[in-house]
């Protein structure tokens, strides 16, 4: 995959402090994501792999180490620098949906473009041609309550795709889904990703859902232990 | 973020949660309205007594008289006895004012005493000369009758509505003020006489002897015709009501013709006792074209060497009172705006507790943290907004109900002052000043709810539950 470099991560540390002692959540991490490609950060429970990514997202910041992400350095940034940052470029899927209640559907993935500042009109049509693009032509105006889950995510992808951005993050995508609606939900994410040439870093506990992805960066006790090949090439 | 939707955003979520926000809205209307019509009332108050003081008066009046004149005793000072120049009002002096700043209009007024005489009545009265032309500034409420016309060649005068009740029947002495009961007459109708030479005309009847001992001659009695009366009864206090009134001119004319070569009652004399070539006027009602410069005027007319007085003192004390009567009233009225500015506040916080984890997916997504805080801000401008619009007409309802009843219940102040210009009275500045002042009050109650709201993690967002 000849792509240019979208993330480059350069020995990250983090160091939570419990208490009196230290914690290491990332203890040296380094690797290089390219244009294209669809990788997962696999895990157990503690492994720091939230950490990893609420860090390449610029939610936290690391204790020492760099993260560049499209030729920007992230771990410099204010914290309004990185609002503006993750607006124009970075796109997010949740573990638990997190739309927002009170809009459709068609309202919610047009959301970030609201605080882009783009016309009404304009970001509607803008949503409603990503909606088509997960399949969800016909429930652009139901509200998410009356979506299931998996129909649900498929928003929240098409939110996080909607601004076209150098980089989707995804947690634990398929969480909170059933096993059939993950598999769909991750063959989506990945027909996707290659069909519109996009970016994208899961983070998951699961390694049969980590499969899907091109790579697999396998974290323990905040180091990176090995880089795979996804099985389902 | 476009204005708009941070808007369209914030108004969204006070719809979602209606009930509370009805709640912190009736907190806002409650609070508007009671300083709203609390202050109606110090102003209603505080315009009802300038109605009054208009009664007596008017408030940008400046009566000039002379100055009170006083001799200096030589036998104490040695030098030869000389009175203190008096300066008298003349019409030189009626041109100086008009030229002074600020000064609307200035005309001269000839006051002069006189016996009416009608059937068997008669009455001692006040009559006022003031030029025709500038009688309409009296602002005499004619009942009956009208003005007295320019130029016209017979004396005719305009009654003051009070000026009836001085008739008392002449054999018995009694009158209005005796007994209770005005006199037959009817002014407009009636043939009224009158004896400019009062002195003589009881001289004359009495059979007094002037100083070379001939008989007193009675003094010619003129009639004098009825041009119009003032409206309302001897209730109806006013400066006005008591006078009777006529064409300056016409009166200065026919006072020369009676006391040719005497002197006129009531004019200066010369330092030997003897009468002066000219009429002087006993004093000259001053205009001012703003309540603020009444005193100033007045000032410089009393430097000029004339007493100048007005209700101007009256006024700024009577103003400074109901000030405080209005810092009182807005005060207690402040007070629920104050506590509905505390649930305003306390409505944002919970608000920002329940959507802590919109407010992160918001910063997730990319939101600027100024735009959250504006749309916090704006939440709680709005419902100071709703809260101010409906408190105002709940207040304009309130202060149509209190005039309503004030007009049936004797409250002590003037029935009439007050039912006529109503005790509550708001004026189009307070409507517009309370609406902003709710908002006001809204945002900064929403001041800190909003801070917090920015500056919360969003990692929030992301943490699962």
């Amino acid at each position: 995959m000849a792509g240019k470099t979208v993330i480059r991560v350069k020995d990250l540390y983090k160091v939570y402090r419990v208490g009196d002692s230290k914690v290491k959540a990332l203890n040296g991490v380094d690797f290089t994501i390219q244009k294209g490609e669809f990788c997962s950060i696999v895990g157990t429970s503690g492994s720091g792999k939230s950490t990893l990514l609420n860090m390449l997202a610029g939610l936290e910041k690391p204790t020492k180490g760099q993260i560049v992400i499209a030729g920007e350095h992230i771990e410099k940034k204010s914290e309004n620098q990185l609002v503006k940052f993750r607006r124009e470029h970075i796109g997010f899927i949740f573990q638990s949906f997190n739309l927002l209640p009170a809009l459709s559907a068609v309202e919610n993935v047009a959301l970030p473009l609201t605080f882009q500042g783009m016309d009404k009109a304009k970001r509607l049509e803008k949503a409603a041609q990503v909606l088509d693009l997960v399949g969800l032509s016909k429930h652009k105006d139901h509200k998410p309550t009356q979506m299931s889950g998996g129909q649900q995510q498929r928003v929240g992808i098409a939110r996080a795709l909607v601004v076209n951005p150098q980089i989707i993050f995804a947690d634990e995508p398929t969480g909170n889904l059933d096993s059939h609606t993950s598999a769909e939900v991750m063959e989506l994410i990945r027909r996707i990703i290659h069909e519109q040439n996009q970016t994208l870093v899961m983070v998951t506990h699961d390694d049969h859902l980590a499969g899907f992805a091109d790579r697999i960066f396998r974290i323990s006790d905040g180091k990176i232990v090995s880089i795979e090949a996804g099985r389902e090439q | 973020m476009k204005f708009r939707d941070m808007l369209r955003m914030s108004l969204s979520s006070l719809w979602k949660r209606k009930v509370r926000t009805f709640l912190t809205v009736l907190g806002v209307v409650i609070g508007t309205a009671s300083i709203v019509v609390m202050i109606s009332l110090g102003l209603g108050l505080s315009r009802a007594s300038m109605a009054e003081i208009e009664k007596y008066g008017g408030i940008t009046t400046v009566t000039v008289t002379e100055q009170d004149s006083y001799t200096v005793d030589s036998s104490i000072t040695g030098a030869a006895s000389q009175s203190q120049t008096v300066e008298h009002l003349d019409d030189d002096l009626v041109d100086n004012i008009l030229q002074l700043d600020h000064v609307k209009d200035a005309y001269p007024v000839l006051d002069t005493d006189a016996l009416a005489i009608s059937g068997g009545f008669q009455a001692n009265i006040q009559i006022r000369g003031v030029a025709a032309d500038k009688m309409q500034n009296l602002q005499l409420n004619l009942g009956r009758g009208s003005l007295p016309q320019p130029g016209e060649g017979q004396l005719s005068v305009v009654y003051g509505n009070m000026v009836l009740g001085d008739f008392y029947n002449d054999k018995t002495g009694e009158g209005y003020w005796y007994n209770g009961t005005l006199p037959d007459i009817d002014l407009m109708t009636d043939t009224i006489l009158y004896v400019f030479d009062v002195d003589r005309y009881y001289n004359a009847i009495w059979g007094g002897t002037d100083d070379k001992g001939q008989a007193v001659t009675m003094p010619k009695k003129y009639v004098v015709d009825t041009a119009g009366v003032v409206a309302g009864g001897m209730e109806d206090y006013n400066s006005n009501s008591s006078y009777v009134f006529c064409d300056l001119e016409q009166l200065k004319t026919l006072l020369r013709k009676e006391f040719r070569g005497s002197v006129i009652p009531g004019q200066p004399t010369t330092a030997n006792g003897k009468a002066y070539k000219d009429i002087y006027y006993t004093s000259i009602i001053v205009n001012v074209d703003n309540m603020d410069y009444v005193q100033q005027v007045q000032n410089e007319i009393n430097d000029m060497g004339y007493q100048a007085t007005s209700n101007a003192e009256w006024v700024a004390s009577m103003q400074g009172q109901y000030k405080y009567i209005q810092l009182a009233l807005g005060g207690i009225g402040a007070v629920s705006l104050f506590v509905a500015a505390i649930g305003i506040a306390n409505t944002m916080m919970m608000s920002i507790y329940e959507r802590t984890k919109e407010i992160g997916i918001m910063k997730v997504l990319g939101c600027d943290m100024r735009n959250i805080q504006s749309m916090f801000l704006m939440e709680a401008g709005y419902i100071g907004l709703i809260g101010g619009a409906i408190g105002l007409e709940l207040s304009y309802g309130l202060s149509a109900v209190i005039n309503s009843v004030v007009k049936t219940v004797d409250l002590g102040v003037d029935e009439a002052v007050s039912a006529s210009v109503g005790l509550s009275y708001i004026p189009l500045w307070l409507a517009a000043l309370s609406i902003v002042f709710a908002v006001l009050v809204g945002m900064v109650a929403g001041f800190f709810p909003s801070l917090r709201a920015m500056k919360l993690s969003p990692l929030a967002a992301i943490r699962t539950e």
